[in-house]
């Protein structure tokens, strides 16, 4: 070998390892230096995590009786695997069995919002005998599975539907909201009333699947299970029998109203504990279904709950419904004169059943004169002429006490949310001087005064003008007065629980505002009150014939809107000395408040107090853990154990059409 | 005590074998068949087929291989440098049969024989035909490489890879060319022609990209290394996998058989041009520098016997096949780690595939057969 050659293989030995080392410095730069980076790209493409909703917690009454609880129903769901002819060919059959059009699986199928991996849900609710033809079909069905999944269960139909609310899929604004909570498409939600103000403690911990998939996305095998975690209970301060109460109550007398040819188009009761703000029982009418929204609720039903001429069923109108108070209100004009010093509880006035103010005539309901009348017997017999004239005496004070009665009202809690846990609750409204002049400012026509009189203040006075509160708000004020000047903010939950019954969080009662009420004046009031049920002269001495329950002190009221029948109010509270509970019920359009309101509020403290002392019940407070994580209840009355395709309960006076079919 | 005998012409020239060169060839055949086992169980066991369907192919060929390297080393060398213009020939109508329609097209390259059970890939085994032919032109115009003969000699090449093109078969061409590269220089050609030589290729190579000769996918996968970063192309998502394969495979490795990269198909070829994945995934850093090490001890083993041989053919030859090998290695692993080109060739003995396992032991065979016999 020449000396050329012996050069040039060297050369070739050089470049050979110049390209070796190129290699080596490579793997050490991908194997040493960016190993931590490669791994985790590896993992994540290997792994697919799966979310598993957890079954949600229970709500219970007071007593610790279920309200609402799961059980599992039988799903039919299809894998994303199947394709082509076998896929049309499985279809097929599937929608022969399951007695859906093979759109309607189709549909299901395409749908893109169901998780991935996860097989797709076809069908709900699939019972037994079907599920039975299924299994017996395996080998000709690859791909189709039955899966057992939690369902919400309501054991006593459509009672409380406006506070337990309902669940549905989640949408897209929900997930925004709740973005770090782990929330996905597909998931149920809270959408109204507890099952949403709760949701957090309701919801669970999900479980996570893991799978390894492959390149092309498809399941190679399972690494494992991270069990969900049921949701914890909710215990409220509702009382099951006091709520059916208030609900059969409240429609019985809606009904009755209707009879006398009241157009009556719905109301609300609520009970409040005084001594905490705890919803006892709060009912609107009319009412809806809760479980017709468990598997998706049609488009028509939708549109049918949300059609003013069906009266809006879906709108709970003890925090939601706006009404003039009426003479319901004159228990903040009192609390405004004796503040001002205006009057004490003995001050009399003489009421000739009218009294002219500026150029206008104010009258008595009936025309009916009283003669002379200190407070407590305004109170009782309810004289809007006591009123009235109390009323202009505030308007005429000097600057700052002339809207005294609007500062009382605040500070009792009209004019702004309550804040019970609810959502969508209204502000009422307290109309002053400032709201007046703003008001007709931002639009005049239909504002076309923007000034202020004497007039305003008077009608104020005796809950009418332009005074707007919900049923809720009538409750708090009256027990905030009932329990000595403590605002309790309103709540339905009680109590945090978890699966194996151990007290996680109790709901304390939480003081909004504390408004100075002298025992003397509280007594005054009350006893007046008293005398509006216990007297002859009173506005409900006759709705309460026969009553043998505890002392009750109440109070009337019969609102006017101008063009519409009158609406019915009436607030209860017993015992009359040192009252535990208030109720309210309000009837839209439903007459003269001794007529119907009265009569329900009687029946639900009739209710309270043969519970309250039955030894044959749970005690309150008591907290039962969950048998199983889908106990099924007892039904009890009302009770439907199948789902209610319909959401909304027959109605027969309202609108055609209303009623499902 | 007594002298030990020098080896002398008299003894029969296998006690002059490269043992070490057939050891790390036979080492790197067998972990080849245990990549390509560990990258295809799970696959073909998900499938529902024979987990072992690629490992007893594989052990077949390579029995097939070690046959052919067998003959290789028997036959003197001589024999196969004087009878090379037969066999060139032989093998340029091969190339031109499988363009017939007596071969069979797989992925878009009309590249193989089918038959029946196994295929056949004349390629693969051209690349040593070539290496015989040019070496014996050359040594038979030694040390005396004017330009007129350098044309004859790239004319020699360029039939069998225009043939080898129109397949099309980029990276063997490639393969080819880099081989005659290497044999061209060592044979003596002036640096001036070779450096000519570099250009026109690297020249047609880019005109061939651009005027569209190639198919999209070859473009695609060309370029891809380039940038590596998008992985909004098929290839630019293959090469991202490949890398992370064996990124994720660290200093140690997942061990063999848990490469979740090559097992679950995010490395597209796994057991083919890829393999060198699977080693970096299940053997990482350790084992996958064990491997290029065992190349690099087939290289030096080579290297030294062109040295060694006894007259210039043997040392053209020699060097070829040392080309040819450290090439493929270098273009396989480097396209593996993202920084060649992504040409579809095989890593020489590891990657699944009889013709290249039967070129490459025959490579090795003609290798061995040269040096040992030097003395005769």
């Amino acid at each position: 070998m020449n000396e050329t050659s012996r050069i040039r293989i060297l050369i070739v030995g050089v470049i050979v390892i110049s390209l070796f080392s190129a290699l080596f410095a490579r793997l050490w730069y991908l194997q040493v230096i960016s190993y931590e980076k490669f791994e985790v790209a590896a993992e994540g493409n290997r792994i697919r995590f799966v979310p598993r909703e957890a079954p949600r917690g229970r709500i219970l009454d007071r007593r610790g009786r279920i309200l609402v609880d799961n059980r599992t129903a039988n799903v039919v769901a299809v894998s994303r695997s199947l394709v082509g002819d076998e896929r049309d060919r499985v279809v097929a059959e599937l929608s022969q069995l399951l007695r859906l059009s093979v759109a309607e699986i189709e549909d299901r199928l395409e749908d893109f919002r169901y998780a991935d991996f996860r097989p797709i849900p076809v069908a709900t609710e699939v019972d037994e005998a079907t599920l039975v033809a299924i299994r017996e079909r395996e080998d000709r069905l690859p791909g189709v599975e039955a899966i057992q999944s939690p369902v919400r269960v309501y054991p006593h139909g459509y009672l409380g539907a406006h506070v337990l609310g309902y669940v549905g899929e989640i949408n897209d604004q929900e997930l925004e909201e709740r973005e770090d909570e782990g929330y996905e498409l597909g998931n149920t939600i809270g959408k109204v009333g507890v099952e949403r103000a709760y949701e957090t403690d309701l919801r669970g911990t999900p479980g996570v699947e893991r799978y390894e998939v492959d390149r092309s996305g498809q399941v190679v095998r399972e690494l494992g299970e991270e069990e969900s975690q049921q949701g914890d209970d909710i215990q409220l301060a509702l009382d099951l029998d006091v709520q059916r109460s208030a609900e059969i109550a409240l429609e019985s007398f809606v009904q009755l109203a209707r009879g006398q040819g009241k157009p009556a188009t719905g109301g609300a009761v609520v009970a409040l504990d005084v001594t905490t703000g705890g919803v006892v029982a709060m009912a609107s009418y009319p009412t809806f279904e809760p479980s017709g929204f468990v598997h998706g609720i049609s488009n028509e039903t939708w549109e049918r709950l949300n059609r003013p001429d069906c009266n809006l069923p879906l709108n709970n109108r003890a925090i939601q419904g706006l009404y003039p108070p009426g003479s319901t209100f004159k228990i903040v004009t009192s609390l405004a004169g004796l503040r001002t010093g205006m009057i004490t509880p003995e001050t009399t006035i003489v009421d000739q059943g009218s009294i002219e103010i500026g150029d206008r005539q104010f009258r008595n309901a009936g025309g009916k004169s009283y003669g002379r009348v200190a407070l407590p017997r305004a109170l009782t017999v309810s004289s809007d002429v006591y009123f009235y004239s109390l009323a202009k005496a505030i308007d005429d004070l000097s600057v700052g006490q002339e809207e005294e009665i609007q500062n009382v009202a605040r500070l009792l809690g009209f004019g702004e949310p309550t804040g019970i846990e609810l959502p969508f609750e209204q502000d009422g409204r307290v109309p002053d001087r400032e709201w007046k002049r703003s008001v007709h400012a931002a639009n005049p026509d239909a504002f076309p005064e923007g000034n202020w009189f004497t007039g305003d203040t008077v009608n104020i006075g005796i809950g009418q003008g332009d005074l707007l509160a919900t049923p809720l708000q009538v409750a708090t004020a009256y027990a905030t007065l009932a329990n000595g000047g403590f605002e309790y903010e309103p709540h339905l939950g009680a109590r945090v629980i978890d699966r194996f019954g151990a007290v996680l969080r109790e709901v304390d009662p939480e003081v909004i505002s504390e408004v100075p009420i002298d025992p003397a004046w509280q007594s005054a009031i009350l006893g007046g009150l008293r005398g509006t049920v216990a007297h002859q002269e009173g506005t409900a001495f006759n709705a309460f014939q026969g009553y043998r329950g505890p002392a009750v002190a109440a109070k009337t009221g019969t609102s006017q809107i101008r063009g519409r029948e009158d609406t019915s109010l009436f607030v209860g509270m017993f015992p009359a000395d040192a009252p535990k509970y208030v109720v309210v019920a309000v009837v839209e359009e439903g007459g003269a408040g001794a007529d119907i309101a009265a009569p329900i509020v009687r029946h639900v403290i009739e209710t309270i107090v043969s519970t309250e002392g039955d030894p044959q019940l749970p005690p309150i407070g008591t907290v039962i853990a969950p048998l199983g994580s889908t106990s099924a209840p007892v039904p009890e009355q009302g009770a439907t154990a199948e789902p209610v395709p319909d959401g909304l309960v027959p109605d027969e006076t309202a609108a055609a059409g209303c009623a499902g079919p | 005590m007594t002298v030990s005998s020098v080896p002398t012409r008299r003894h029969n020239p296998i006690v002059f074998a490269d043992w070490i060169l057939v050891g790390a060839s036979l080492l790197l055949s067998i972990i080849g068949l245990v990549m390509v086992y560990s990258s295809t169980q799970h696959r073909l066991a998900f499938q529902g087929e024979d987990a072992n369907y690629f490992l007893v192919r594989q052990a077949s060929f390579l029995v097939l291989g070690l046959a052919l390297m067998a003959l290789m080393i028997y036959v003197d060398y001589r024999v196969l440098r004087d009878l090379s213009p037969v066999i060139y020939a032989a093998a340029i109508g091969v190339l031109f049969l499988v363009l017939s329609p007596l071969g069979t097209a797989t992925r878009g390259a009309q590249a193989r024989f089918d038959l029946g059970l196994l295929q056949f890939q004349p390629s693969e085994i051209s690349k040593i035909v070539l290496i015989l032919a040019v070496a014996s032109f050359c040594y038979q115009y030694r040390g005396d490489l004017d330009a007129w003969r350098l044309a004859q000699a790239l004319g020699m090449a360029a039939v069998p890879m225009g043939l080898i093109l129109l397949q099309p078969d980029l990276g063997t061409a490639i393969v080819i060319a880099a081989t005659l590269l290497g044999i061209l220089l060592v044979a003596g050609a002036r640096p001036r022609h070779l450096g000519v030589i570099l250009l026109f290729g690297a020249t047609s190579l880019v005109g061939v990209v651009a005027v569209g000769a190639l198919e999209d996918y070859q473009v695609d996968r060309l370029t891809s290394f380039v940038d590596q970063s998008s992985d909004l192309q098929t290839s630019r998502y293959n090469l991202q996998q490949s890398k992370i394969a064996i990124g994720s495979g660290g200093v140690f490795g997942k061990g063999l058989g848990n490469g979740s990269q090559t097992g679950l198909s995010f490395v597209p070829e796994q057991h083919t041009d890829f393999i060198f994945t699977a080693v970096g995934e299940e053997l990482g850093f350790v084992g996958s520098s064990l491997i290029l090490a065992l190349f690099g001890v087939v290289v030096w083993r080579t290297w030294r016997i062109a040295q060694l041989a006894k007259d210039p053919f043997g040392t053209l030859a020699a060097t070829g096949v040392l080309v040819m090998i450290a090439f493929q290695v270098f273009q396989n692993v480097g396209m593996s780690m993202g920084i060649m080109p992504i040409t579809g060739i095989p890593l020489p003995f590891l990657s699944y595939g009889g013709s290249s396992m039967l070129a490459s032991l025959a490579g090795i065979g003609l290798v061995v057969n040269i040096g040992m016999r030097r003395y005769t």
